[in-house]
């Protein structure tokens, strides 16, 4: 299931939400930022791929979907290939 | 008693293990997993399948003390040092239900629904996601089954993942839920190459200890969930040896169907 933006301005509600990539976990004041902006901010520090998708659960996000306090967001790593 | 493979095998505490991939990974998983059948589960049955050879090469990560096939070399070790276990090499690619292509002497081939059977653990140690995908399929059939996977990248980081299930129910997410890799590999199998491609398939960069750690991390879940049998929660764990960090993921359906929804 894709959560999608509506037309109407999102409530952008500002506090605290975890955001994790692969081995990095963190709680942030990212709550009432998109997707696409948290990627930008934790893109570099973390390595995270512009490619990666971004999840709630099983719920994949879309770019502008809005994170809301004490959310778990995930950007989903790549699993490790070889052996 | 005997034990084929594809054979059912569930008796008491008795446990059928499948490693799929004697190499990197599977070679020290091997020694663990062998530990454990023969002193935890004795006359239990260690099934090793690879299709692939050991050579002089492969000693830098892989543990073996001769050249050959490694499902057989790997056997006939183990079975000298572990006599309450039955071990049964099998020699074989593994490959989907719909392959069509040739299955000769020089490329003996085993499909997935053949060799995984209910109450089989299996342990997809193999070098690309679309064996792995073969086998998470194959499994996706049963009722009650376990496949344990891990690989690794980038030198020091890998990673491990366990789908769970039970009466017919899925326990913990099929990992192509949260991994594309899994639905449109970027790999190829190399049961279904032919022997030149395979011979051409690049190893990557890998590093001893990342192979064994992660051998260790799919030990350890096997002694919670099998041994121990609790809740797979840490369905999937990263870890980057190089930062010293290690994080488990919880792809249980009970924990996903819990999660907060998402707004817009």
């Amino acid at each position: 299931m894709e959560a999608t933006s509506n037309n109407s301005e999102p409530t952008r509600q500002t506090g605290m939400a975890n955001i994790r990539y692969g081995v990095y976990n963190q709680p942030s004041n990212i709550a009432g930022k998109s997707v696409q902006e948290i990627r930008s901010q934790f893109s570099k520090i973390w390595g995270i791929p512009s490619d990666a998708v971004a999840y709630c659960g099983k719920d994949k996000l879309d770019e502008n979907a809005v994170i809301q306090p004490g959310q778990n967001i995930e950007f989903h790593r790549r699993a490790g290939e070889k052996g | 008693m005997t034990m084929k493979v594809g054979q059912n095998f569930i008796m008491d505490d008795k446990k059928r293990f499948i490693v799929v991939g004697a190499g990197g990974i599977g070679t020290w998983l091997c020694a663990g997993l062998i530990r454990l059948l023969e002193w935890k589960y004795p006359g239990s049955g260690l099934i090793i399948v690879d299709g692939d050879n050991y050579e002089e090469k492969n000693k830098e990560r892989q543990e073996f003390t001769k050249l050959g096939n490694k499902a057989v070399v790997k056997a006939q070790e183990l079975t000298l040092q572990f006599p309450n276990t039955t071990i049964i090499p099998v020699p074989k690619w593994v490959v989907g239900e719909d392959f069509s292509g040739v299955a000769d002497e020089e490329s003996p081939k085993i499909k997935a629904t053949d060799l995984v059977k209910e109450n089989d653990v299996v342990f997809a140690v193999v070098d690309n996601f679309a064996a792995r995908a073969i086998l998470f399929d194959a499994a996706r059939k049963l009722d009650n089954v376990d496949v344990f996977t891990g690989g690794n990248d980038d030198e020091l980081f890998g990673s491990i993942y366990h789908y769970q299930k039970r009466d017919g129910v899925e326990i913990t997410a099929h990992p192509e839920e949260f991994h594309p890799e899994y639905v449109n590999p970027p790999d190829k199998n190399p049961g279904e190459l032919s022997c030149q491609e395979r011979s051409e398939i690049e190893g990557g960069t890998q590093l001893l200890a990342t192979n064994m750690a992660v051998a260790s991390f799919i030990l350890g879940r096997v002694h919670k969930t099998i041994v121990n049998t609790q809740s797979p929660d840490e369905t999937e764990i990263f870890f980057d040896l190089g930062l010293g960090k290690a994080e488990p993921y919880n792809r249980t359906h009970s924990h996903l169907n819990n999660q907060t929804e998402i707004l817009v």
